[in-house]
């Protein structure tokens, strides 16, 4: 008598309890009414902390759920504390904006918490079926938040637009899934390693699989040239939806990223090395070149994170594991400056009224000087100046691309950030030396103030104690390369 | 924490100490003066004496070393290192930062908010630090960067004057990039080295030499240096950075930020230099940079200007002698370094002060001031003639020994010029005038006129650093030996070790030729200033020749090109906000990226023959095709057609299916097919109509071409797309998972349909979970209809149907209401014949499913077909008044019963969903398959059956909603009953 006994479930142990969450929040939602916003968000933002709890304490050694489609590593566990912390992040900033823009609803952190579990579903995909799952998930829910402000115009346009141009992407992605699956017959990464693997250079059919693969994945992280989505959706959804995107998202995506292109695919790296190279080079060119003319703050961010993008994939080009390292590193520096730069967008309300302009930041150091201060410290962490966390982000990919020879791309990173640094300066000096417009709305709630406290210490003080980010980087980059 | 001695620990105090300070400094109050500066004084000279100290443990040669984990996964440790070069360097750095402070004390106004100024000078002055006590190169590059923030802040530091913004950003644009390019070629040097330590560097000489990557990183280190120690041409941003405070200029400017650069190359010396590569660019930079700034510094009439550019030219002079190769002019750089300092900073505080008391700095309004401070103008006279170079003080010394290596230095220049002596001679000829311009034009002539304040001497704490470095210069250039040698011996041997060479620090040589040199420079100099006077007087701005020639103006020009014209046209190319070019963009790089990979790689034949083609099936591919291509065209223009073409598609594929043998797989291919067409068309009514016709008018010719390209492209994308998949079908793939069900379809699961099997059994959790989302599906569609309305342009009857009623009622004797009524009147009898004959075969589709085709799925979607119908021929009224499906019951009965099936096998002691297969016997039928595969089958049936009809009902009630909305069009229409028991359209 054959016994089938249940899968096991325990690696999955977050994701399903934040699926149930979610679930149970969405009933709590509905009983309670409209009222409930409050209550969920905080629920929703507790839910996510027992989630970090269930992630570090199910670390260890690397472990296969769900039939070799769910895999848990160093390097998962990793990638979901940070998209867990966007999340968190990104729930605790949306309370006091939601309100006061009137769509506070508790469908929000629900959203949230169902495009997180996405999130980490991508993280710990091992097969091109539990991928592609957990991305539908995550692109399902964001498309919905996009457009979650729903009676203005540019935010059900922000939600149309990335669900029209994210449908097509999603098609690309699964078409080259089915490729892949056409000529290795198989969809679970370990078997596509091994049947892979033997040949000098990748058949042509898995090859063009790749390509599309790539083309998906490289829409999720909004790399030029699929990162037309950006500018759009970052100013036209909601400010704490844009902060969720800016975060999360791209570190799942990322995350999905290296796991695909190095487990199943990584014998080849000379083989997808080039198509990697030009996506990294167009999007710190376009990202650095093309925010200089913005004048709305968002879409300036929008650039700016399709820059950073493009500096973490430099890593990706390198392809080893030190390569991996220096993207885990720099993805984690970049959730710390990138939230703290969108509490301080959340907090640019003058009379009731949202402000984006960057020029509406002139003289920010003489009407609110903590607020500046802090800005300036994320500013000049993007622009990569020491002692600043963004610094080291940038040393590590850099090493990393110099290390596997690949210098062309270095000098190319180095140029862009020089003139992406303008940018990122010119607002320190609108802050600083500009002629004061009237001051923001007070006050801005003691969770705003932690997230600006708590972001801005990380970013400057990364440098005393650098070693907590990078070992954890360095196993986690280590467990996606076995032996 | 690796071999701390007490000296190590000391010189990480020296280091930390003033970044402590400046945080306390920044933490005073705004108007605390005298508190921040005993502070910052008091932090300046604990530093230089800890560096004192550390100073007796290096006079040995010795290192001291102090390790610290720090990033351990690069294998990069926190690394101080102090040897000679950089403990003379640290204590140039902290002596002249406390006299500065002393200094600065006096200058700044009483409304300067002081304690900042000093918090930024001691940060500063822990950055310069750790520049020069780094053990490793990314550290030396991190603190460079500090570096270049802090003198941006310390710059800046005035921020209300416009002056002050322009040119602290312009310094910091150029030193922080230069930073950058320094990193990177650092990160380059360090690959070569095998490490970032700086003893790994330094070892490393002739690996260094031999890599073919040691031009790149030369190139990228020089970058980083030249801009930091202002070098042609990158000079530009130093004279815009007098704009700062005069203390600022004094410390940044004299000794220590603009130092920074010589440092560095001075410290990768050894490993560097010794080619024709860093001769070259270092030489010619130096050569260039100590002209161009000495001419250019005679004609500047703003005293601080003057200083700058002869500050620029005292570079130049250094980096041209590091430029040199050899070990004497290494000696002559390091003296010159120290000398330069001295006088400059003296120079600096003096014009500081001029202008404290006077108001102006500009020399054309300055004279005679002699009367009215001797005693500053005696400090600022030998300050000055220590620059011009004159006998018994410190800068004739390096002079001399400048000659002395220009006259001896191999130049590898062709027909055997001798252009270096030329050239020293020359520029220290430039420095004498421009001395005796800043001497004899502020302090003699006739009194001021035109100044705002009458002067006077300054406090005697202000002249006080100023007394000690003239007495510096003074004692240096008398007392060589005694004073300076051996810093000079300890500095010189850290960097050259063995290979120092003699040199003799005395003042006289006796008749040689350097100081002829001298001698002739002197008179040139004098000559050249009494040539010049009528020139000057007249006050133009304008410098000589090189007027056009502005850094500056290229720099500002880059700049706009930069940040604003290619940002703006980079953002009018890839910026656009419309979704269609969006789209066009993914397509076609998608589609280039997969050529390409193709072209590259080359797709050879498959290992499969292709069979051969049958005419018949080619013609219903063709059929096929031009459906597929004709949607395409007319999706824009007629939606309806389109959909239509869409479904003459979808058969096509279902025939494909029938005609490879696989009747299961087209079943439920047309079934889908079916009810996905229903369903759009249904859709369809909420789409707002368009508002021009089709091909009405010829359009304009760029929209036409618009249309041929993206027809091109789509047409393209679809080729390349089938190319693909035909390339995938002529290859066997190495093991197919298909080959696994088909092998396992009837011996485990009991079934000859291998899709219903996979469905029902290998697979029947996951259809579980499938037909669950269905039913989340149809709640959805069901909950967001509830509420919604047709729009109203869509609520109208049609064009047809409104001509026939205006027809009908012009007759004799109008039929009212008998249109409708006898609309498709054959096809609805049809129709209602049809209904149980469908419903039977829904049943018999069910029953058989497990073994031949058919299955629940497909019975659920037929029986809705028989319900769709109904619903299409007779009208929703019609139907709700006499059939009536409760399918909230259906799904949730379903869902229980698969449920249900599988849970049941746990009372049989087996695993969830386990399935039991066997044949029943029943009267009439035969044997029939009875898995209990079937009864999970019967749930999936009554799910897909509920759901489906549940959305058909949902999007029919719009149509009697829509009629409602507008009563007018139809008053006469009965209240239809309500299917499901909600509430509907009461919004």
């Amino acid at each position: 008598m054959p016994s089938f006994p249940l899968p096991p479930l325990s690696p999955a142990l977050p994701e399903i309890f934040l699926a149930a969450a979610s679930m149970a929040l969405l009933l709590f939602g509905v009983f309670r009414g409209e009222r409930a916003a409050r209550e969920a968000s905080w629920l929703a933002a507790l839910a996510l902390v027992v989630a970090v709890v269930l992630v570090l304490g199910g670390g260890g050694p690397r472990q296969l759920a769900l039939y070799g489609m769910f895999v848990t590593d160093a390097f998962a566990v990793f990638m979901k504390v940070l998209v867990l912390l966007g999340g968190i992040f990104a729930i605790v900033m949306s309370i006091r904006w939601n309100e006061q823009a009137r769509i506070a609803r508790f469908e929000f952190p629900v959203l949230v918490l169902l495009a997180t579990t996405g999130m980490m579903m991508m993280v710990s995909a091992a097969d091109l079926i539990s991928l592609y799952i957990g991305l539908e998930l995550q692109s399902l829910s964001l498309y919905v938040l996009a457009g979650f402000k729903r009676d203005t115009v540019r935010s059900a346009e922000a939600g149309l637009k990335y669900f029209v141009l994210g449908a097509l992407a999603s098609g690309m992605m699964l078409y080259g899934c089915s490729m892949v699956y056409g000529f290795a017959g198989a969809t679970d990464f370990a078997t596509l390693a091994a049947t892979l693997s033997g040949g000098e250079t990748l058949a042509i059919g898995p090859l063009v699989g790749i390509v599309f693969v790539v083309v998906g994945l490289a829409f999720k992280v909004s790399a030029v040239p699929f990162h037309m989505w950006t500018p759009d959706v970052y100013e036209g959804a909601p400010t704490p939806v844009t902060a969720f995107f800016s975060v999360a998202p791209k570190v799942a995506a990322i995350a999905l990223f290296l796991r695909v292109m190095i487990e199943p695919f990584g014998g080849y790296v000379a083989d997808w090395r080039q198509v990697i190279w030009l996506i990294s080079v167009a999007s710190m060119v376009l990202g650095s070149v093309a925010a200089i003319n913005q004048s709305n703050f968002k879409r300036l961010m929008a650039y700016s994170s399709i820059g950073h993008i493009g500096y973490a994939l430099i890593g990706l080009a390198a392809g080893s594991k030190e390569g991996v390292e220096s993207v885990l590193i720099y993805m984690a520096i970049y959730v710390f400056m990138n939230v703290g730069t969108f509490a301080v967008i959340l907090l640019m309300r003058r009379n009731g009224e949202d402000v984006e302009a960057i020029d509406d930041l002139q003289g920010l150091a003489q009407t609110h000087p903590a607020l500046a201060l802090s800005l300036a410290i994320f500013m000049f962490a993007m622009a990569g100046i020491p002692p600043l966390s963004g610094f080291f982000g940038k040393l590590y990919v850099f090493m990393a691309a110099i290390n596997a020879e690949l210098y062309v791309l270095a000098v190319i990173g180095v140029v862009t950030s020089v003139v992406g640094a303008y940018y990122y300066i010119r607002i320190v000096k609108l802050m600083y030396f500009d002629a004061p417009k009237p001051a923001f709305d007070r006050p801005f709630g003691a969770e705003m103030s932690a997230v600006l406290a708590v972001t801005a210490v990380v970013t400057l003080f990364f440098f005393i104690a650098p070693s907590v980010v990078v070992d954890s980087a360095a196993a986690a980059a280590a467990s996606l390369f076995p032996g | 924490m690796s071999g701390a001695t007490i000296d190590s620990l000391l010189l990480l105090g020296a280091v930390v100490l003033p970044f402590i300070g400046a945080l306390a400094a920044g933490l005073l109050p705004t108007h605390a003066r005298n508190a921040a500066a005993w502070l910052a004084g008091a932090v300046s000279l604990g530093a230089f004496l800890l560096l004192c100290t550390v100073y007796q443990a290096v006079t040995a040669g010795g290192v001291v070393r102090l390790e610290l984990e720090w990033m351990p996964s690069l294998g990069l440790a926190f690394v101080l290192r102090a040897d000679g070069l950089a403990t003379v360097f640290g204590g140039l750095v902290t002596g002249m930062g406390a006299l500065v402070v002393l200094y600065a004390r006096y200058y700044m106004a009483a409304e300067d908010p002081v304690p900042r100024f000093f918090a930024f000078l001691l940060a500063f002055m822990g950055s310069m630090l750790g520049i020069v006590v780094s053990g490793n190169l990314v550290q030396i590059a991190f603190f460079w960067e500090l570096t270049s923030l802090f003198s941006f802040l310390l710059i800046a530091y005035r921020h209300h004057i416009a002056a002050a913004r322009d040119g602290a950003r312009m310094a910091l644009t150029v030193t922080a990039a230069g930073g950058l390019a320094l990193f990177s070629g650092f990160l380059v040097l360090g690959h070569i080295a095998g490490g970032f330590d700086l003893d790994v560097v330094l070892g490393a000489g002739s690996q260094i030499h031999a890599h073919p990557l040691y031009p790149v990183a030369l190139i990228l280190i020089l970058l980083g240096a030249f801009t930091k120690s202002a070098q042609f041409p990158f000079h530009f941003w130093l004279p815009q950075a007098m704009t700062a405070p005069t203390p600022v200029s004094a410390y940044l400017h004299s000794a220590t930020l603009v130092k920074a650069g010589v440092f560095l190359m001075a410290r990768l010396w050894p490993v560097l230099s010794g080619t024709d590569a860093w001769f070259w660019t270092v030489g010619t930079a130096g050569a260039i940079t100590l002209l161009v700034g000495a001419y250019i510094a005679i004609f500047q009439h703003d005293l601080k200007g003057l200083l700058a550019y002869s500050t620029i030219s005292h570079l130049g002079l250094i980096t041209l002698l590091l430029g040199l190769d050899s070990e004497l002019a290494m000696v002559a750089a390091i003296f010159h370094t120290l000398n330069h300092a001295t006088f400059k900073a003296s120079l600096f505080m003096a014009a500081g002060i001029i202008e404290h008391e006077t108001g102006t700095r500009d020399i054309r309004r300055l004279s005679g001031l002699n009367r009215f401070m001797p005693f500053t103008a005696r400090l600022a006279l030998v300050a000055a003639a220590a620059m011009a170079g004159v006998p018994l003080l410190n800068g004739f010394l390096s002079k001399e020994m400048f000659f002395a290596t220009a006259l001896t230095a191999d130049e590898p220049l062709p027909l055997g010029l001798k252009l270096l002596p030329v050239t020293a001679v020359v520029a220290s000829a430039f420095s004498v005038t421009y001395s005796l311009r800043f001497i004899h034009g502020t302090f003699f002539g006739p009194d001021p006129t035109d100044v705002p304040s009458m002067p006077h001497e300054p406090p005697a704490w202000m002249r006080l650093p100023v007394e000690l470095l003239v007495l510096a210069c003074i004692m240096v250039g008398v007392l060589p030996a005694a004073t300076i040698g051996p810093l000079l011996d300890v500095a010189a041997r850290s960097v050259l070790g063995e290979t120092t060479p003699e040199y003799s620090l005395v003042v006289w040589h006796g008749l040689t030729r350097p100081l002829v040199m001298s001698t002739i420079a002197l008179a040139l100099g004098v000559t050249l200033y009494l040539a010049l006077q009528r020139h000057l007087r007249r006050g133009v701005e304008i410098v000589p020749f090189l007027g056009a020639l502005s850094a500056r103006r290229l720099f500002d020009r880059a700049m706009v090109f930069l940040s604003w014209r290619l940002a703006r046209s980079i953002d009018r190319v890839f910026g656009t906000r419309r979704l269609q070019p969006q789209l066009r963009l993914v397509v076609c790089v998608a589609l280039v990226l997969a050529a390409a990979a193709a072209f590259v790689r080359g797709v050879g034949p498959g290992n499969i023959a292709p069979s051969e083609v049958d005419p018949v099936l080619a013609i219903v591919w063709a059929i096929g095709a031009s459906c597929a291509l004709g949607a395409a065209v007319t999706a824009k223009l007629h939606r309806f057609a389109a959909l239509v073409m869409l479904g003459g598609a979808g058969i096509v594929t279902c025939i494909t299916f029938v005609w490879f043998s696989a009747p299961d797989l087209a079943l439920t291919q047309l079934l889908v097919e079916i009810v996905t067409t229903v369903l759009l068309l249904l859709g369809l009514r909420w789409l707002p109509q368009r508002k021009d016709g089709a091909g009405a008018q010829r359009r304009p010719l760029i929209e036409r071409v618009g249309r041929l390209r993206d027809f091109g492209i789509a047409a393209t994308a679809g080729v390349g797309m089938a190319a693909l998949a035909y390339a995938v079908m002529v290859r066997m793939p190495p093991e197919l998972l298909a080959q696994h069900y088909l092998a396992r379809a009837y011996t485990e699961g009991g079934g000859t349909n291998v899709v219903n099997v996979i469905l029902v059994d290998f697979r029947g959790f996951d259809t579980l979970g499938e037909i669950t989302v269905l039913c989340a599906v149809a709640l959805t569609t069901y909950a967001l209809l509830r509420r919604f309305r047709p729009a109203p342009e869509s609520v109208q009857l049609p064009a047809q149907q409104l001509d026939q009623i205006a027809l009908d009622a012009a007759r004799p004797e109008p039929r009212r209401g008998r249109l409708v009524a006898d609309w498709l009147l054959v096809p609805s009898l049809i129709g209602r014949l049809l209904f149980p004959a469908i419903g039977i075969f829904a049943v018999f589709l069910l029953l058989r499913g497990h073994d031949e085709p058919g299955g629940g799925f497909v019975a659920g979607l037929t029986a809705s077909v028989a319900i769709i119908i109904q619903y299409m021929l007779m009208g929703t009224e019609w139907v709700e008044a006499r059939v009536r499906v409760l399918p909230l019951r259906w799904m949730g009965g379903g869902l229980l019963f698969a449920a249900g099936t599988g849970i049941g096998a746990w009372f049989f002691g087996y695993p969830f969903l386990t399935s039991y297969f066997g044949y029943v016997r029943l009267p009439l039928v035969g044997e029939v398959p009875a898995a209990s595969a079937l009864l999970f089958d019967i749930g999936v049936f009554a799910l897909v059956f509920g759901a489906t009809v549940l959305m058909l009902i949902a999007l029919a009630h719009q149509s009697v909603r829509g009629r409602r909305a507008t009563p007018a069009l139809d008053a006469t229409a009965p209240s239809p009953r309500v299917a499901v028991g909600a509430a509907t359209g009461d919004d």
